[in-house]
């Protein structure tokens, strides 16, 4: 009697349970099934879209929080909360978190632990991205550079991998990506004088598959690109997750700066830094890559979101990867073979003259003078044209809606010597910021660069974007709004503060009827800690989850 | 060995974190060679966090323009050991380096005539 009732309880419990999460599932994206998001970017083409309409321009002003989630953690909120069966999965750099979707009630939270030294080789605040889902297990990063996998339904570790020492300048913050049945991540420390990395690991026991080095050795022929020894310090790191064409079984990966920043140190192209690469996910292999900046000084690395997209190229449907470079060039490539389609100027730069046929950038005098180890003034500055914060690519408008920034830099290249564990920067920088907006959110056409609209913001966005077929486009402000946008004309229709910045990146998802939005507030990235600007210390550090609906 | 070079690393710590100044006087400002040390290490190792030339908004970490100019002593001990999510340095910078930093912090980060 006792066991027959067990078995009944089990059976009842299995379809709401669930957790046997496939590659099918995966294939099908956010696009396909609005009731999850099971990946970081929402869909292996990381287009941050969704079909989803009951949030739209008209209704959007009738938005309202449904339940707030504190993080115990007041450090930067970046990560990108995932979704699968009415159960909430998101990560802090100190836990992992499992929490009813509808109710906000926390089903479990792991905590993760790192020796107190790691901050000290993190270059850009103390964050981590989020985590892939496949097969009942919820994999995801550490600071100090571990690879593990947690049960989906209770949160306890079945794997561990030990990626590599933090000693030596190495740290992870990347949500890892599921491909082909492969746990792909990549590495942080460009500016610790680490030689980046993407690896590869099984999924059912954490065993590693491969990897593949992101600054090329001795041992493959670009390896020429670099003199003598300077490839062990070449940077290169991987810390934005590739997107996946799985009919073409082909991951697409972007690749950070060199090290050191100074380009005299380490003269030759030095691939395969601030490029594409395409991989193939059982192996690693790289099948051709597409170098954006070679000989990089300006830290304008390539990490950011590689957006997959069919766009209509001179009346041929193309299958395009498309980068909204920190260079301040919007690329699209032929994803079938690397070859250059477009390359035009999203923001303002001087470093470059253009981009030739080929997609080599043609210096400015600014660059030439940087070569010969004279100090400059140079636009954008470090951080970019846009910087980590990922775009959304709208189908319906052909529109890429990207956070964008409006700042130079004064910058002069030192000589840097290796030493483990400590910054390999290798130049002096400063600010040059405008008298107005050093941000702009801006609908830009990705085959010209060229803006439909654009919003200004004093104090630069660094939240991710999300675009509906409501027709709404969601992003965040550092001073802590969630806001909304109409999509057509930039016009701003919504907006709720929330109690610290946002860096996160907006989601949404149905639920039995519902249409939710999320997003996490927290500040403490990059902008918050390196630029300076005195107007956020008015706004209190405090991470936390939002989730947002319809008034009923 | 290992023990002898402890006790001597110890040595120069010891003499480098007490004052070599009279009891109660205030620290006599430092040269110019060790703040400009300082000001490179600062800009190096801390301004990541702590903002380019101290300056930064104070919610994610400590704005070093407001740390006591005369409290040496807790700034070795913060920087040595970490607090809270201030990570410790003393396994990797030396403490003439840590002197140098304190020269830049404790002068408000402006250079000495
Ligand atoms: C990874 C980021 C990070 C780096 C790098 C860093 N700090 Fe800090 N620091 C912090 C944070 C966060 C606090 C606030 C700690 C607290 O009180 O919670 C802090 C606090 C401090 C304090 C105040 C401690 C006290 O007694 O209240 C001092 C002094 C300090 N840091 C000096 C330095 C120096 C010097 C360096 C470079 C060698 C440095 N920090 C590098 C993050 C950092």
């Amino acid at each position: 009697m006792r066991k027959l009732l067990l078995a009944a309880t089990l059976a009842a419990s299995l379809p709401l349970a669930g957790h046997a999460q496939t590659a099918q599932e995966l294939m099908a994206g956010s696009q396909k099934d609005t009731a999850d998001v099971l990946n970081y970017g929402m869909g292996y083409n990381l287009q941050r879209y969704s079909p989803l309409t009951q949030i739209n321009r008209d209704t959007v002003k009738h938005l309202v929080p449904v339940w707030n989630y504190s993080y115990d953690d007041n450090k930067s909120e970046e990560s990108q909360p995932l979704v699968y069966k009415g159960v909430l999965y998101v990560t802090t750099n100190s836990a992992t978190m499992a929490i009813d979707a509808k109710t906000g009630n926390q089903i479990w939270k792991t905590k993760v632990e790192y020796p107190a030294e790691t901050p000290r080789i993190v270059c850009c605040g103390i964050i981590n991205r989020g985590l892939a889902l496949y097969d009942g297990k919820v994999f995801r990063t550490t600071l100090d550079a571990n690879v593990i996998a947690l049960d989906a339904k209770t949160g306890k570790e079945i794997w561990r991998s030990h990626v590599i020492d933090f000693k030596d300048g190495y740290s992870q913050t990347v949500a890892p990506l599921v491909a082909d049945g492969v746990v792909i991540t990549g590495i942080s420390g460009a500016e610790y004088g680490i030689r980046g990395f993407i690896d590869g690991w099984d999924p059912d026991t954490g065993k590693h598959l491969w990897r593949t080095y992101t600054v090329a050795g001795p041992d493959d022929p670009n390896g020429k690109t670099w003199p003598g020894d300077t490839y062990k310090h070449g940077g290169g790191s991987t810390w934005i997750t590739g997107s996946f064409d799985p009919e073409l079984h082909t991951v697409y990966w972007g690749t950070g700066n060199t090290g050191s920043w100074n380009p005299t140190q380490h003269p030759g192209d030095n691939l395969y830094t601030c490029s594409v690469l395409a991989l193939d996910p059982k192996t690693g292999k790289i099948k051709w890559h597409f170098q954006f900046s070679p000989n990089d000084p300006y830290d304008y690395d390539s990490v950011a979101e590689m957006v997959l997209a069919n766009l209509d190229v001179g009346g041929k449907p193309t299958k395009v990867v498309m980068d909204a470079n920190r260079n301040g060039f919007y690329y699209v490539l032929d994803r079938t073979n690397g070859k250059l389609i477009a390359a035009n100027q999203y923001g303002h730069q001087t470093w470059a003259k253009g981009i030739d046929e080929d997609g080599r950038p043609i210096p400015s005098e600014v660059t030439d003078k940087v070569r010969k180890g004279e100090a400059v003034d140079v636009w954008p500055g470090a951080m970019g044209v846009k910087n980590w914060s990922p775009t959304s690519y709208d189908p319906q408008t052909g529109l890429v809606y990207a956070n964008t920034l409006y700042f130079g830099m004064h910058y002069k290249p030192v000589d840097v010597q290796y030493r483990a564990g400590l910054p390999y920067w290798g130049a002096d920088i400063d600010w040059i910021w405008p008298k107005g907006p050093r941000g702009f959110l801006k609908a830009i056409d990705p085959l010209t660069g060229k803006s439909k609209w654009e919003v200004p913001s004093d104090i630069p966005r660094f939240s991710g974007v999300l675009s509906t077929a409501g027709g709404v486009v969601f992003t965040g402000k550092l001073t802590g709004e969630l806001e909304a946008f109409d999509a057509e004309n930039g016009h701003k229709l919504w907006q709720f503060k929330t109690g610290s910045g946002i860096e996160g990146q907006p989601i949404t998802w149905e639920q039995d009827g519902v249409q939710y939005v999320a997003v996490s507030s927290g500040i403490g990235g990059v902008y918050d800690l390196f630029a300076g600007d005195e107007r956020l210390s008015k706004v209190p550090a405090g991470g936390s989850l939002w989730v947002f609906a319809l008034a009923k | 060995m290992r023990f002898a070079a402890c006790v001597v690393a110890a040595t120069i710590f010891f003499t480098l974190s007490l004052p070599a100044w009279p009891h109660n006087a205030p620290e006599p400002p430092p040269s110019k060679a060790e703040w400009e040390k300082g000001a490179e290490f600062f800009r190096d190792i801390c301004s990541h966090c702590h903002g380019p030339h101290m300056v930064n908004p104070g919610n994610g970490s400590f704005d070093l323009r407001k740390f006591p100019h005369d409290e040496r002593a807790r700034f070795f001990n913060s920087v040595r050991n970490g607090k809270n999510s201030m990570p410790p340095w003393k396994d990797i910078l030396r403490p003439d380096e840590i002197a140098a930093v304190w020269a830049y912090v404790r002068t408000g980060g402006v250079e000495p005539k």
